[in-house]
């Protein structure tokens, strides 16, 4: 059994308690287990924290990092702009001695040490590299064939493309196999590797730049026929999720794409149902997909 | 005692606007020894040298250390100073308080300081020193040329033409190399063959020129005015001696393969040469791809040769050459985009490179000079250029790969003139238009109405029916557009030869940061590499267009002319020596020895090594190996190197 | 109380590191003046003697500096000086010397700014270490 300590940001409580049930649940069933940390805050923000004050972030980042050790276990993260805040910040801060000190000087008031010692990974690692994609294929009792998915990578998980090292940045294959070995058909669409326009500050800050990217993504995804969106970041997730309710109120144009994270989709063809999932805390109805396989569920 | 003078260079302000050398010759005047210390403006200067050999006449000086710019630059300036005015050369040294002293501090007292010490370490080898005589070694007279593209060709043929002999090392089935590949060359659009075959025939013609092509140099040993060359000619499959160039047996070969000569964009035969002007005239047979030679079965070439030529078990072939010097002209690759993949390199069938194009555009090429797209043969009628594919990237190459902002422009405007209606954009950082008559052209081709947009190509993405769209961001509009058109040309930049590795081993020589062969200085000494007798022309070199390639290849030539145009060489004596008396012959210092250059003698009932002083290359590393310290590298002795530690470190006058 | 200047030498192979030494001269790039470079042909030529008799004469440091593994102008000289240098590291602290004093480092003739840099580097490396007090330590 493998144990992994389980950091979940803002958005996953927020908003999206699905996201970790479904993956938590769905890990269980592979023998991985999650454990809690304690205390931890938002990661924060990668963009929008940095670009204010580097050492606040580097602080509060490291600070949520050296929670995590304290478990003593490698630390995961579900959403990619937790996963670019904490890999990044322990990128720079294993890279400068100096730098390291000082942070931990500011740490050592709350009594906190980074050390360095856990790793840090995407939740979607562990199906990849401690699951497989056999065992994924050969654990799926319910068929998704016919489902068309169109998969969205998201920004902070493939780059910097030098210190995320996940195959190629451009043509990533990770989440894409991960979704073929659950049954469903993952189909190409036009920039499939744009980001979602979330965009850490932008949203808050010039929200129909924002959702213009959504617009045109969705745009895409409805031309190649793609039954619904799966993503692996909670960030993104939001953005396409509540980003259609927002595109039909300011632009009056209506999208109706079911939105799931990959480990909902997993769950489905395990047979898991909406609620357990947590399909039903989505602003857009999963009907279409669910009907689609075979008539509904419970 | 000895008589020690020593001369401080000002270097105009480069030392003297650092360094207080009113200051440092008062103190090096005080040091043991020293009969006299001057400051001049400019030492390495005819009346600065002349100062010098006055004074080692005057004086009766018989040791001098020069304090100024590095060794690298003068110390055989002031060697032969030394020798003219009649003392041993070898009785000097050189402080560099120029490029390790004065260029890179800014504090005066202590970079003056620092030069005492340096001057002060100088002072304590030289009196240590040891006059030696240079070895007079007899040269071979003649080159080895490795590369017969433009360069080697070049080269090969002014060394020749002057009498000398040149070995010719081809790794390809014909000479030519790149430009062979080229259809018309900027900017005055003549053909390339028509310029390049010419000179082609002259190699295989002139009687001095001993040419082995389809052959590799697998092994060279030796030192300047004497190396020993091992050469592999790969077997052709078949007996060149008989072979008419009749070309009877590439028509009725059945197999076809994908060409590499036309840079995958047609097909050739298992048997086949790689253009018609190819010289030697003698096909090769692709060992690979051959259905006798991998299934036993076909033999149709055999059949068919008037001559009897083909003989499949024919074996590889080693030659030995001896020449005096050696010229490395071995060219570049074309950067592989694949990597680029927002680009769709090999993803997007309608997206190729420029040299692919320039094969398209040849009227002997796999198209007959009729560009065509890829997917499904259509003629392109919008077509996009990239700029800088794999150049001036921090992600591929940093440096810029000059030649392709010409090849470019220079097709553009060839496919505008075939197709009046064509529509090509170029997409361009900046414009490189450098050499003569570049910029006139650049003009010219602007005013045909080919369009030029500034900006970077983020992604070339497909359409369904095999057109692509460019997105690219247009600085000059402030604006991302999108362009569709059925083509994308990538002008993709030059890189070192894959197998480059293989040439800087045999040789010993350097490759800069940039993966090419590096030369001796990046201003002065633009052919010469830092071994001896080793020298650069082209591409091999760094990036460059042809004019600047056969300019390169000539001053290449005029070097390797420089050496192997004397009967004698003097050879160098800074090289290890054993003491015969004390040496124990254990033997540990011809195991480590590189060179083969040390060997174990019987003397009167026990052994001692001997070196060999024309093979021994003064590395020293024996000296280490030695036990009891009877070997010494001469003039860099223990004792020399306690003297100079104590001089510096124990404050010694 | 005067501040500590590191005396610090340098074993340059006249190939690469010494090359690359002038490149740092010719590109102008600054860097500490401790250093005094002595020119040896190879990294492979100098004798642990050497770095162990600038110590005992009142080195606050000592490199070596040779090209880079597989660039050796002599084939293998720096895998020699890389063995030697090994040894060397073994026994300073039974010769009652901080290992910390001596360095080894691959630098080629293209490679100015790394000159500087290592220089900066170990000049600040031994002022933090201090003196060497002719055999306090």
């Amino acid at each position: 059994m493998k144990e992994y300590a389980s950091f979940l940001g803002c958005i996953i409580p927020n908003r999206y308690p699905g996201i970790e049930a479904s993956s938590t649940r769905i890990l269980g069933h592979f023998d991985v287990e999650l454990v809690q940390i304690n205390g931890a805050s938002c990661c924060p923000a990668p963009g929008v924290f940095s670009s204010f004050h580097l050492d606040s972030w580097l602080a509060i980042a490291a600070r949520n990092i050296a929670l995590g050790e304290m478990t003593g276990k490698d630390i995961i993260t579900m959403c990619n702009g937790c996963y670019g805040s904490l890999t990044e910040a322990s990128f720079l801060l294993k890279g400068n001695k100096e730098l390291k000190e000082k942070i931990n000087g500011i740490l050592s008031k709350v009594g906190c040490e980074f050390k360095g010692t856990s790793k840090i990974k995407h939740v979607i690692e562990v199906f990849s590299e401690d699951i497989g994609v056999k065992k994924i294929q050969e654990a799926m009792n319910t068929s998704l064939e016919g489902v068309r998915a169109c998969t969205h990578y998201g920004c902070h998980f493939l780059k910097p493309a030098e210190m995320k090292k996940h195959g190629s940045s451009e043509r990533p294959r990770l989440l894409d196999e991960i979704v073929e070995a659950s049954g469903a058909r993952s189909v190409d669409y036009k920039d499939k590797t744009m980001c979602c326009g979330f965009g850490g500050g932008v949203r808050a800050r010039n929200l129909d730049v924002t959702l213009d990217f959504t617009r045109e993504k969705l745009n895409n995804i409805i031309s190649a026929r793609g039954d619904c969106i799966v993503d692996q970041c909670a960030s993104c997730h939001l953005e396409f999720d509540r980003g259609q309710v927002e595109i039909k109120k300011i632009f009056g144009q209506e999208f109706r794409v079911p939105v799931l994270y990959f480990t909902q989709l997993i769950g489905l063809g395990l047979g898991m149902g909406q609620h357990e999932l947590g399909l039903d805390f989505h602003s857009i109805p999963a009907k279409p997909l669910l009907d689609k396989l075979n008539g509904g569920r419970r | 005692m000895t008589n020690i003078g020593i001369y401080i260079c000002h270097c105009g302000t480069n030392i003297a606007g650092m360094i207080d050398v009113e200051e440092l010759a008062r103190k090096a005047a005080k040091l043991k020894d020293v009969s006299v210390v001057k400051d001049y403006r400019y030492l390495c200067s005819d009346p600065g040298q002349d100062l010098i050999k006055e004074d080692i006449r005057s004086m009766d000086l018989d040791r001098v250390v020069v304090a100024a710019c590095s060794p690298r630059m003068h110390e055989s300036t002031y060697r032969k100073v030394l020798s003219e005015a009649g003392i041993n050369p070898f009785l000097l040294e050189i402080a560099n308080i120029r490029e390790q002293a004065s260029w890179v501090h800014s504090e005066k007292e202590k970079t003056t300081e620092k030069a005492f010490d340096l001057v002060r370490i100088a002072v304590a080898k030289v009196k240590k020193d040891e006059p030696l005589e240079s070895l007079p070694a007899d040269v071979i007279q003649r080159v080895l040329v490795i590369g017969a593209g433009i360069a080697g060709i070049q080269t090969s043929l002014d060394i020749a033409n002057i009498g000398y002999e040149v070995v010719l090392v081809e790794k390809e089935q014909s000479i030519g190399g790149r430009m062979s590949q080229l259809g018309k060359t900027f900017p005055t659009l003549d053909c390339s063959a028509c310029i390049l075959t010419p000179r082609m025939v002259e190699v295989s013609t002139n009687p001095k020129i001993r040419l082995h092509t389809y052959s590799e140099v697998e092994e060279i040993s030796g030192f300047i005015g004497n190396f020993h060359a091992k050469i592999r000619k790969k077997s052709r499959g078949l007996n060149p001696d008989l072979c008419t160039g009749c070309g009877e047996c590439t028509a009725r070969c059945p197999t076809k393969v994908p060409g590499e000569y036309d840079e995958g964009m047609g097909k050739r035969k298992a048997i086949y040469t790689l253009f018609p002007q190819a010289v030697p005239n003698v096909p090769v047979i692709d060992r690979a791809n051959c259905v006798y030679i991998t299934k036993g079965k076909c033999g149709i070439c055999k059949k068919v040769c008037p001559a009897g030529a083909i003989d499949y078990e024919l074996g590889d072939e080693i030659v030995e050459e001896e020449v005096g010097a050696v010229v490395v002209a071995s060219g570049f690759d074309p950067f592989d985009p694949t990597s680029k993949e927002e680009l769709g390199y090999g993803r997007y069938k309608n997206v190729i490179t420029g040299l692919q194009l320039e094969r398209l555009l040849h009227t002997a090429g796999p198209t007959k000079g009729e560009v065509i797209r890829p997917s499904d043969g259509a003629v392109p009628k919008r077509i996009a250029f990239v700029q800088c594919v794999g150049s001036r990237d921090e992600h591929a190459n940093k440096y810029c790969s000059r030649v392709c902002c010409m090849h470019a422009i220079k097709n553009a405007l060839l496919i505008k003139e075939h197709h009046p209606d064509a529509e090509i954009f170029i997409y361009y950082i900046d414009i490189r238009a450098f050499g003569k008559g570049y910029e006139e052209f650049y003009k010219r081709t602007q005013e045909h109405g080919i369009k030029f947009m500034r900006g970077r190509v983020a992604e070339i993405f497909e359409e369904n029916n095999g057109n692509v769209v460019v997105r690219a961001d247009d600085t000059l509009l402030g604006m991302v557009m999108e362009n569709e058109v059925d083509m994308a040309v990538l002008s993709v930049g030059m890189v070192p030869r894959s197998d480059s590795a293989k040439i800087q081993k045999l040789l010993g020589i350097a490759t800069g940061s940039d993966g090419f062969f590096m030369e001796a200085h990046a201003k002065l000494r633009p052919v010469e590499t830092l071994v001896d007798g080793v020298f650069l022309a082209g591409t091999a070199q760094g990036p460059k267009d042809i004019p600047d390639t056969v300019a390169q290849a000539k001053g290449a030539a005029s070097s390797a002319l420089g050496v192997i145009s004397h009967k004698v060489l003097e050879l160098s004596p800074l090289i290890s020596e054993v003491d015969e008396r004390l040496c124990r012959g254990c033997g540990d210092c011809k195991d480590i020895c590189e060179y083969g250059a040390i060997e174990l003698i019987t003397l009167d009932s026990r052994n001692a090594a001997r070196i060999n002083p024309a093979l021994c290359k003064g590395c020293g590393a024996c000296t280490v190996a030695c036990c009891n310290g009877s070997i010494k590298l001469r003039n860099f002795t223990d004792t020399a190197t306690f003297a100079m530690l104590e001089a510096v470190l124990g404050g010694e006058a | 109380m005067t501040e500590f200047d590191p005396r610090i030498i340098a074993f340059c192979c006249n190939w690469c590191s010494y090359v690359g030494a002038d490149l740092a001269g010719t590109s102008r790039l600054q860097y500490p003046h401790n250093v005094r470079i002595i020119r040896t042909m190879c990294s492979g030529q100098v004798f642990p003697s050497y770095i162990l008799k600038a110590l005992e004469l009142g080195a606050d440091g000592v490199m070596i500096a040779g090209c880079h593994i597989g660039d050796c102008h002599y084939v293998s000289g720096n895998k020699k000086a890389e063995e030697r240098f090994r040894m060397l590291l073994g026994i300073m602290k039974t010769l009652g010397l901080d290992a910390r004093r001596i360095r080894l480092e691959w630098i080629s003739a293209s490679e100015g700014v790394k000159f500087a840099n290592t220089i900066k580097e170990f000049a600040r490396e031994i002022k933090e270490l201090g003196p060497r007090n002719g055999g306090k330590e």
